[in-house]
């Protein structure tokens, strides 16, 4: 039995007054895709948040490959925040898609993919490049090298942002609602790249709205609401045979459930 | 700090910071009255006159205040205008003053929501009530801001005013430093009593911002 | 009026102007070294550090120019530094105009979107190379234009380091002014200097402007 890629243990997390994650059980093993679906507010992108600690998670566990991320366990068993250091290098493990791309607009494709090689990773410029280069080839976008964000569609600066976070060889890749900001015509191509790298045996974790997407692709879904997983299991499980009436109700507003 | 010399010099401080704030309320006055003025007349169709305006403003906003006064109060008998210390203060305050708030104004009506202005005249309002009912008091409230910091800035500009003898409160303060001596002290009275003033002005002008901004969002 | 004084007079502004323009460089300059320092104290997360250049903000925009400098021009005479005309008109500029421009850097930074910062944090960023390389570039672009209008505040407001004796435009025109009985002839003339100066910078600054928008959209 293999250690998780992501193992989340009664992960709890309040904003203030509102708490918004509760107890939350859930493992990524390796070369999973797993779909996190569920209403707004629910607590979805959160917990994504808490995978790489973007966001702080009050209770629980989060532990990637088997080690607990953003705190440390010092000599009497009292927990405290993780050394800056040892956080960045379990970062550069993880890569995050964004909602809203994210890329840096005073830079060209090729840059914003080889920069963080250079920074991050410590490489020499000219390799940074090469594998920038192959990095944007990969996504279909290798004629936009020199081009700025700006100038690209919403589905080209998402594959770009793709290819920033994959150029980094991560173990595992997180995706927050990677296409929920893109005109519809231009989540295809996301999608299309998503599913060539989970094809290719990438660990991923997904909060998305595309249902269909996520039927096919996904090995489980994971439906969060008020915070809680209240269900989980293969597709096929989740959309057709829920007994969670709120997974239910939530999925009547999905016309095309017939066609997953 | 030498007690016995403030106690001293009090009325003549006191009596300063009193042309102080006359100088600032009078200047601001003026200025907020031109300004607008300026900025209704901007909007009439004549190139001639927006030209004339555009310069006023210009010219007004590109050289220094203490330049302008010098124009007035100096170089004034030259032209037959022969102007008291307070009174070239006032005048080069609220002309000074006036280039700024015209374009205070002038952004002020500019903000006023298009949307709204359709709406009246949909239902048949002459343009004058329009105007009256409708654009100035949207326009007013996007400007008070801005104008409330521009105050601000004027009131510390007053200090200027000292050069030209105007016996305000930085006049009175110098006065009293070459007579007794004590410059340093004095300037670092002036410069605590004008930070905490600028401060207190300033927190309730952030005040008023944060009212206008919310009044604006909610339309 | 009396034009002959305007013209004769030409000679002296030019190399006033020069001065004038000087001093603003330097305050301008100075101002940045001090106004980003104020800013990325208060960005540092560290409370002290945070309050320091929240009071140096505070402090110096709430004091006038002109009680500044002759305050740090009657300090230093007491320390008895040797220049100190020019120490002060130059301290005083540049720590008044690094106040607004810890604000100008300020207004910046808030403008870069937070989540390229983020996406750098999600990479494995050090704070120090986000700064670097992501927000501080962006933050510059965007307060080029600001800067230029900080610029030509500095101009104007270099007109009161006269009071302390330095020969720029105000200075001398005063000194046109009291040599030729022509008071208004001579200020017109440096208004006139002022003026030409301003017009020019604000020309450079609607096209940097429109350069920066059409930059980054």
């Amino acid at each position: 039995m293999t250690v998780p890629m992501i193992s989340m243990r009664a992960v709890g997390k309040s904003f203030g007054a509102h708490q918004v994650l509760r107890g939350v059980d859930l493992d990524v093993l390796g070369s999973e895709v797993v779909c996190l679906i569920g209403p707004s507010g629910s607590g979805k992108s959160t917990l994504l948040r808490c995978v790489n600690f973007l966001e702080s998670y009050d209770e629980g566990e989060v532990r990637i490959e088997g080690e607990l991320i953003g705190y440390d366990i010092d000599k009497v068993g009292a927990r405290r925040l993780m050394a800056q250091k040892r956080l960045r290098e379990m970062r550069r493990e993880i890569g995050m898609v964004f909602q809203h791309f994210n890329l840096w607009p005073h830079m060209t494709a090729l840059e914003n993919v080889s920069e963080p090689l250079v920074r991050v990773r410590g490489l020499k410029k000219a390799e940074a490049s090469e594998r920038a280069a192959a990095m944007l080839k990969r996504v279909g976008l290798a004629e936009k090298a020199h081009t700025h964000p700006q100038r690209l569609s919403g589905g080209q600066q998402q594959r770009v942002a793709i290819a920033r976070a994959l150029a980094m060889q991560p173990r595992v890749m997180l995706f927050d609602e990677p296409t929920s900001a893109l005109d519809p015509e231009l989540v295809g191509e996301v999608l299309e790249v998503m599913r060539a790298l989970a094809a290719d045996g990438m660990t991923m974790l997904i909060v998305t709205h595309e249902m269909g997407f996520a039927a096919h692709v996904a090995n489980r879904i994971a439906f969060i609401d008020e915070g809680r997983i209240i269900d989980e299991g293969p597709p096929r499980h989740v959309f057709h045979q829920s007994k969670e009436p709120r997974v239910r109700q939530f999925l009547q507003t999905y016309h095309d459930r017939n066609a997953f | 700090m030498n007690w016995d010399i403030l106690i001293r010099y009090a009325p003549a401080l006191v009596g300063g910071f009193g042309v102080t704030i006359f100088c600032w309320l009078m200047g601001s006055a003026v200025g907020l009255a031109i300004g607008f003025a300026v900025a209704l007349a901007a909007a009439v169709p004549s190139r001639a006159l927006k030209a004339v305006l555009r310069v006023y403003v210009e010219v007004l906003r590109g050289t220094p205040f203490l330049m302008q006064l010098f124009i007035l109060y100096s170089g004034g008998p030259a032209i037959g205008l022969r102007l008291s210390a307070t009174t070239a203060g006032i005048v080069g305050l609220g002309l000074y003053s006036s280039a700024y708030y015209s374009e205070i104004f002038r952004a002020g009506f500019a903000a006023v929501p298009r949307g709204q202005i359709e709406a009246a005249m949909s239902v048949g309002m002459a343009p004058i009530d329009i105007l009256a009912r409708v654009r100035l008091p949207i326009a007013l409230v996007a400007a008070a801001p801005p104008i409330i910091n521009t105050l601000i800035v004027m009131s510390k500009e007053t200090v200027v005013l000292s050069i030209i003898t105007v016996p305000e409160l930085m006049y009175q303060m110098q006065t009293m430093a070459a007579e007794t001596f004590t410059a340093f002290d004095a300037i670092f009275a002036m410069a605590v009593f004008y930070w905490c003033l600028v401060e207190v002005v300033s927190r309730l002008g952030r005040r008023v911002e944060e009212r206008a901004t919310a009044f604006l969002a909610s339309r | 009026m009396r034009l002959s004084v305007i013209f004769h007079s030409f000679g002296y502004l030019t190399q006033a102007a020069g001065v004038t323009i000087a001093l603003s460089l330097a305050g301008i300059a100075l101002g940045f070294v001090f106004g980003t320092l104020a800013c990325v104290a208060r960005f540092s997360g560290k409370p002290w550090l945070e309050r320091l250049g929240g009071a140096y903000v505070s402090v110096f925009r709430g004091v006038p120019l002109l009680v500044l400098l002759l305050f740090v021009y009657y300090f230093l005479a007491t320390v008895g530094l040797d220049v100190p005309a020019l120490v002060a008109a130059i301290g005083g500029l540049s720590l008044s105009s690094g106040a607004y421009q810890a604000e100008i850097l300020r207004g910046a930074l808030n403008a870069v979107p937070r989540g390229q910062a983020e996406a750098a944090t999600a990479l494995g960023y050090t704070a120090f190379d986000c700064w670097r390389r992501i927000l501080l570039p962006q933050a510059l672009r965007i307060s080029i234009p600001p800067l230029i209008n900080e610029f030509i505040l500095l101009i104007k407001a270099s007109s009161l380091v006269s009071v302390v004796g330095i020969a720029e435009i105000t200075r001398v025109s005063m000194n046109i002014a009291s040599m030729t009985y022509r008071p208004l002839e001579a200020y017109l003339a440096g208004g006139l200097f002022y003026l030409a100066i301003n017009l020019s910078l604000a020309g450079l600054g609607g096209l940097a402007e429109r350069c920066a928008a059409g930059g980054a959209r």
